[in-house]
């Protein structure tokens, strides 16, 4: 009898189970799965201190970048399958070119500086590339793995900086910076992000210096739970998540980030507020002005430069003509599914019965996949030619550049002979728009927009021009009109 | 020189030039912008129409001001709709047939205070003409301010100052006659709901000055369909076409929008400009009287200076935020698309038989959907015709994932009880008419703002907001719920006039009372001002003496009034408005159940209580079942009691003396398990170890075993999550939440647990050792209680064997027998009725409601841990303490052998 399993035991363990499985059987039910987005975030591993590990010395940045390949063997072939390198999307078919066509930085116009090719001297000091000076335009050797710029990437920002094409400012100390190499920083990837455009906060409306240190009010990624770009922009291989629009045709919805990366679905308590998820994208509500901290340019007439009226970096400037800035400013709504509905190429002909569209979203009400969405348009008067109807690029940095001589007809003639599209010896001046979605400077939960914001007699969504009979809250939605 | 000269003259001429053509200029533009046409804004379908005069004439040919009741009705049946509209009526209809109203014509309010005289009142005090003056601000016309109280034409009515209907009181006491045809009458105005931007300052204007006739008109006033004159308004023929229709672009026809009601109820306000309320005086009652704020902005982003606003992201109130408008609730009653048919038998879930909307547009109703409130007890028929809460939302459904006993909740509070939780604009508290301030106003209290005591209804301080106070409102189904009130409380002086009838003392005798000419009467003065500075500040006037009371109190009877005295009145106002949801909402069970419990709230009624007077409650559909009590300071409370409505809450509703007897038996038994274990060591140490005679015998059976270990892990942890749901605030370390679930669980493994040991006992026959035997019982009861009391010190031994047939001596089979047959089963069915009173609320009641179970249910707990105290405490009598214990686990007990049983 004593030597078996204690009776009393097994009588324990029985009512124990017997009064905590209705507890637990009647226990109030709890809300569905996990929601808790920290679930969905990359670690962050302590990096190893490279400082033991280099000593130098380093004759030429790429004498670093062979440092770094004797242990990272594949990181250069890694970077060199990325549009950070290459500057430019996989070849693509567009409905109105007969020959697939690659869109970037590196062979497409935009409505700010206008044209890299022709321009690298300036340029490239945001291309992860050096010895841009060693190549004609657009003839640049993107095989060449010594030419890759870990350190931009990677070293400590206040030891590095880049000088023209691409190559190291002077004076920069490449051992210091190279045993200073980590995880990539805000700073690392604002120093070129946060600048777009040729300056700070120029380009985005949503990307500027104010995130290097942002509050919660500002961004409440970044601010409250001190995100860094690469905790949402995650990285697999160098190829880092996240595309922009304007500088491609479509994107595949896998390489963008998504909100509903981590915030998984329904996000909200009230049903209400989740009805409008096919229709209304995150961004609408919870990013409700852009440009909140440090002002954006939304407009740029080029055709008043090269005049001496005394220079004002938010006004007006000899080398670039007029602006405006803007600060918390109310976006633009426009249907929205994630790609572009036209892209201008190089050559294409300009839109002689209102503005051209450099880039213009795709998306409408009858879209089932588009969803309203905030962006920021910038609105340029640029140069094109009258004769062949196209957009024009001028050389503006380096020598016989705009910038220089202020002589556009010599910046065009010059820009014909490094790239060979004809210019006429005619120029005169048009409108053109770019679409800048905003998914940056998310506000706290609290801030989001509510309805009132955008239903009633003060709300700020035009819904006619949206396509809506008249506002969804008398007329009912799209997917339920009434 | 000469050249001189006229270079000086050509440049005067010049400038005089400039001057004439900039003025001319000026002109223009003024009367540009007069005559510029206000933004269309108006219902695009509405046609347009000529303005007709009272006689069917034109306007642009007449001159005269314009009829709405002609105008509007040579399409719409203004007939029906004056005759169908409380906004309009305003209480005449029951005053032309009993001589009062609920109504404001009819219905005196201490706060307006002035107060509408009846035919053969001694004194006047508001004429129909002065009554329109002072109150058609907030009157739409029509009704009192077109008929006479015999339901004559106003105009009709010869003037004579005999008849409240034609006589004025001039502002020095003195009566005149008002002659109805020089001062015309108002209409039912439907430019003030139906125009985008009605000029109320205009109208209010003519309404003041007497000029009744043009008061509809000069809501036009800053349309450009009219230019001010002297004699009134003259039309402006360019907003009419040749044939005399309105054009197109004038037009100005709307469904009413908030801000068209809010000119008469409150702050209502639909902008997205950041919010500024700075007047919370009588001109927005609303709020004034209750600081309800109707606004769809987050109250973050209002641009007033609240305490705490920067975490306040609700809004102000969320049914604006989400676009409704007022009238989406507060409907036309046979507008089709929103008319309940609550005449439709029981099976019929939908009347499809609808007001067809062209005659709907024709004759619609202009009695709107109202709820159940009671500050004004307006419109009775027309109570709880509105669309409630309940009407759209299925609160058994939003509130399934958290809220346990729903159908409890929702049967004793409405919803507004926790969804509007705080009122973030001032209110008043307190107003006080026996004392006038220099400018001859009362003396007025607010809550919700610092500084309350600030005699100025303009806000300039912090605004704090207020927690409305609970009340048991009855509505007009027969339901009662706890439902959020604010209470105004008034003290103003009364008199007996010569027809018996007590009434209140008229304005202008006040003030005769009180002043000489611009200043206080120096009677006055010795008696109030304390400090002798010739002024009355807020803390001197005040009427907290004999002497100063007297003094007032004589001066009015020296005006010829009887019986002076002061009254005082509390008025409960419904707070409706401000709806917030989720987690702005009181979701947090101790909220209420709790000693600080939101239920037992008081609210502060005044800060003192002039003369010791005691206010009486306005009789309404609001159940008066709390307490005033009086502080240190002399404020006054009223403290909400919800025992006296018939409300158990758990957690908070005790019943001291029952917890207290509890107690003390539990601590008795304590007491007394103390001593006598002592008098037990002390014994066992003097004395020799008596020595028995110990056998192992297995004498519970593993089921027995298992039963009983179940039953004291269940009852255990009952008593421990019951004591918890008692008393959350002792226990502040357990969540009260998941206390019921778990007790409710707890309770149902100890009702099986008991059922199946039952049927296990009567089916083994065991159940026969619980009964007690009564042959010898007596006998053998006392013979046990002498071995407790006696034999256990003298170490001797059991006097009963305990054998496993026989397991109970017969005290415990007497104590078994009480737990089992009536404790314990009253405790269940106490339970039981408890958790279902939500299921089956009825049976609940019937048997005497929660207020009588909960406190029962206690008692029986008390009780039982009582029991277990001395349960385990006898256990300890064995051969040895642990033995019955051990037993207990094993089954195997060492038992005395007894010898004379054995002989």
């Amino acid at each position: 009898m004593k030597k078996r399993f204690p009776a009393w035991l097994i009588g324990l363990i029985g009512i124990l189970l017997i009064t905590l499985i209705p507890i637990v059987a009647l226990w109030p039910k709890e809300t569905g799965p996990s929601t808790d987005p920290w679930d969905y975030l990359p670690e962050h591993p302590t990096h190893t201190d490279h400082s033991k590990i280099i000593s130098g010395p380093f004759e030429t940045a790429q004498d670093v970048t062979r440092s770094c390949l004797e242990c990272h063997e594949d990181a250069a072939s890694e970077v060199m399958h990325t549009t950070h390198w290459t500057w430019q999307s996989q070849p693509v078919e567009v409905p109105w070119r007969d020959e697939p066509v690659t869109i970037g930085k590196f062979n497409q116009v935009n409505n700010f500086c206008i044209s890299t090719a022709g321009n690298e001297s300036k340029c490239m000091t945001c291309h992860i590339g050096y010895n841009w000076d060693q190549y004609p335009p657009k003839g640049y050797d993107f095989s060449v793995e010594e030419n890759v710029d870990c350190l931009v990437c990677h070293a400590d920002k206040g030891l590095y900086a880049k000088g023209e094409y691409g190559n190291p400012a002077d004076g920069v100390d490449l051992v210091a910076a190279a045993q200073s190499v980590g995880v990539p920083t805000r700073e690392n990837c604002g120093g070129c992000h946060f600048n777009g455009g040729g300056g700070n906060g120029v380009k985005h409306g949503d990307l500027d210096e104010s995130l290097y240190y942002p509050n919660e009010q500002l961004d409440v990624h970044m601010g409250k739970y001190d995100f860094l770009c690469t905790d949402c922009h995650q990285t697999t291989e160098h190829q880092v998540k996240g595309r922009l629009l304007g500088d491609n045709y479509t994107i595949d919805p896998a390489e963008q980030v998504q909100c509903t990366d981590c915030h998984v679905e329904p996000p909200h308590e009230d049903e209400r507020i989740n009805a409008h998820l096919d229709t209304v994208a995150c961004q609408t509500c919870h990013i409700p002005a852009t440009a909140r901290k440090d002002p954006t340019k939304t407009y740029w007439d080029w055709s008043q430069a090269g005049e001496d009226r005394g220079d004002d970096h938010y006004t007006y400037l000899k080398i670039k003509g007029e602006f405006i800035y803007e600060r918390d400013v109310t976006p633009t709504y426009i249907w929205f599914n994630g790609n572009n509905e036209y892209r201008y190429l190089v050559g294409d002909p300009i839109n002689t019965d209102g503005p051209t569209y450099i880039n213009k979203p795709a998306g409408s009400i009858s879209d089932p996949t588009a969803k309203i969405f905030p962006f920021k348009i910038m609105v340029t008067i640029q140069p094109y030619d009258p004769v062949n109807g196209y957009l024009l690029t001028p050389i503006t940095a380096g020598e016989g550049g705009y910038w220089h001589d202020f002589d556009w007809d010599q910046a065009f003639r010059l820009m014909e002979e490094r790239l060979g599209l004809p210019y006429s010896g005619k120029y005169d001046w048009t409108e053109t728009h770019m679409y800048y979605p905003q998914s940056h400077m998310v506000e706290p939960a609290e801030n989001a927009l509510q309805c009132n914001d955008c239903h009633g007699p003060d709300g700020r969504l035009d819904w006619e021009a949206l396509g809506y009979p008249g506002d969804p809250i008398e007329w009912g939605g799209r997917f339920n009109e009434k | 020189m000469t050249r001189h000269i006229s270079t000086k003259t050509f440049s005067l001429g010049l400038l005089l030039i400039l001057l004439l053509a900039s003025a001319a200029y000026g002109v223009g533009q003024v009367i540009a912008q007069r005559h510029q046409p206000a933004p269309q804004a108006g219902s695009p379908m509405h046609p347009t129409f000529a303005f007709l005069d009272a006689n069917g004439q034109n306007v642009l040919t007449s001159g005269q001001p314009v009829s709405t009741m002609q105008t509007c009705g040579q399409c719409h049946d203004t007939d029906y709709i004056a005759s169908h509209s409380f906004h309009t009526d305003l209480g005449l209809s029951e005053y032309q047939q009993s001589g009062t109203s609920s109504g404001p014509f009819g219905k005196w309010d201490p706060l307006t205070y002035r107060y509408l005289s009846a035919a053969g009142d001694e004194r006047l005090d508001l004429g129909t003409a002065e009554w329109i003056m002072t109150y058609g601000l907030r009157h739409v016309g029509g009704g009192p301010a077109s008929t006479s109280r015999s339901g004559g034409d106003l105009t009709a009515l010869p003037p004579d100052e005999t008849n409240p209907e034609t006589a004025f009181l001039n502002p020095d006491g003195s009566v005149s006659a008002w002659d109805w045809k020089q001062s015309g009458i108002v209409e039912m105005n439907c430019f003030l709901c139906h125009m985008d931007a009605p000029d109320n300052q205009a109208r209010i204007a003519a309404l003041q000055s007497g000029n009744f006739a043009w008061a509809n008109t000069a809501t036009l006033a800053s349309s450009g369909l009219v230019t001010e004159t002297a004699e009134g308004f003259s039309w402006n023929p360019e907003a009419f076409t040749e044939d005399g229709q309105l054009r197109a672009e004038y037009l100005f026809v709307q469904k009413p929008t908030n801000e068209n009601c809010a000119q008469c109820h409150g702050v209502a306000d639909r902008s997205n400009d950041a919010l500024v309320i700075t007047d919370f005086s009588l001109n927005n009652p609303q709020t004034a009287t209750t600081g309800q704020v109707i606004s769809p902005q987050k109250i973050a982003e209002s641009g007033m200076n609240i305490a705490g606003k920067d975490d306040l992201t609700r809004s102000w109130d969320v049914h604006a935020e989400r676009q409704l408008a007022c009238t989406d609730c507060h409907f036309s009653l046979n507008n089709p698309a929103y008319a309940i048919k609550d005449d439709a038998p029981d099976h019929l879930l939908f009347d499809p038989r609808r007001l067809d909307i062209g005659a709907y547009l024709q004759r619609p109703s202009h009695n709107f959907a109202r709820g159940e409130s009671a500050q004004y007890s307006v419109a009775p028929e027309l109570k709880g015709t509105m669309r409630r809460c309940e009407s759209c939302h299925d609160a058994k459904t939003s509130h399934a994932q958290w809220l346990p006993y729903i159908d409890r909740h929702m049967e004793t509070l409405a919803c507004e009880s926790c969804h509007i939780p705080q009122l973030y604009a001032p209110a008043i508290e307190q107003y006080d008419w026996t004392v006038l301030t220099a400018e001859g106003e009362p003396l007025k209290f607010f809550r919700g703002i610092a500084g309350n005591s600030e005699n100025s209804d303009t806000i300039t301080n912090l605004v704090t907001g207020y927690q409305p106070v609970l009340m048991m409102r009855e509505n007009v189904d027969g339901d009662t719920l706890l439902a959020p009130y604010n209470i105004i409380t008034t003290w103003y002086w009364v008199y007996e006039d010569a027809n018996g009838n007590t009434l209140p003392v008229r304005e202008v005798d006040l003030k005769a009372a009180w002043f000489e000419g611009q200043s206080y009467a120096p009677e006055v003065l010795a008696a109030f001002d304390a400090n002798g500075d010739g002024n009355l500040d807020n803390t001197e006037l005040r009427i907290d003496s004999d002497t100063k009371r007297e003094t007032i109190a004589a001066r009015l009877e020296d005006l010829g009034l009887q019986n002076v005295h002061i009254a005082g009145q509390m008025q409960p106002y419904s707070v409706n408005h401000n709806v917030t949801r989720g987690e702005w909402a009181v979701n947090d069970c101790t909220a209420c159940h709790s000693t600080s419990s939101r239920l037992t709230q008081p609210i502060q009624l005044a800060a003192y209580v002039p003369a010791g007077v005691m206010p009486e409650f306005v009789d309404t559909n609001v159940t008066y079942s709390g307490e005033l009590t009086t502080d240190d300071n002399g404020a006054l409370y009223y403290n909400p009691r919800p025992k006296a409505d018939g409300l158990y809450v758990f957690g908070s509703s005790h019943i001291s003396w029952l917890d207290w007897f509890g107690v003390l038996a539990f601590i008795g038994t304590l007491l007394g398990i103390a001593g006598h274990s002592t008098l037990r060591y002390l014994a066992a140490r003097k004395q020799a170890k008596h020595a028995v005679t110990l056998k192992k015998v297995y004498m519970y059976t593993a089921y027995e075993r298992f039963w009983h270990w179940l039953q004291v892990v269940a009852i255990v942890f009952l008593l421990l999550t019951g004591l918890v749901i008692h008393l959350p605030d002792k226990f502040g370390a357990f969540n009260f939440r998941y206390m019921v679930p778990i007790h409710n669980a707890l309770a149902t493994v100890l009702v099986a647990n008991a059922f199946l040991s039952l049927f296990y006992h009567l089916v083994s026959g065991e159940i026969k050792q619980y009964v007690p035997r009564p042959r010898g019982f007596f006998d053998q009861a006392i013979l046990q209680s002498k071995f407790y009391l006696q034999g256990i010190f003298k170490g001797e031994p059991h006097p009963f064997e305990k054998t496993p047939e026989k397991k109970l001596n017969p005290l415990q089979q007497a104590t078994y027998f009480g737990l089992l047959n009536v404790l314990l089963p009253l405790q269940v069915i106490t339970g039981i009725l408890m958790w279902g009173a939500q299921t089956w609320p009825e049976i609940t009641a019937a048997l005497g409601g929660l207020q009588w179970l909960a406190p029962l249910h206690t008692l029986i707990a008390w009780l039982l841990a009582s029991f277990i105290v001395g349960h385990v405490y006898l256990t300890t009598t064995g051969p040895t303490i642990l033995t019955d214990i051990k037993a207990m686990i094993t089954g195997w007990e060492d038992v005395e052998v007894h010898e004379h049983e054995e002989e």
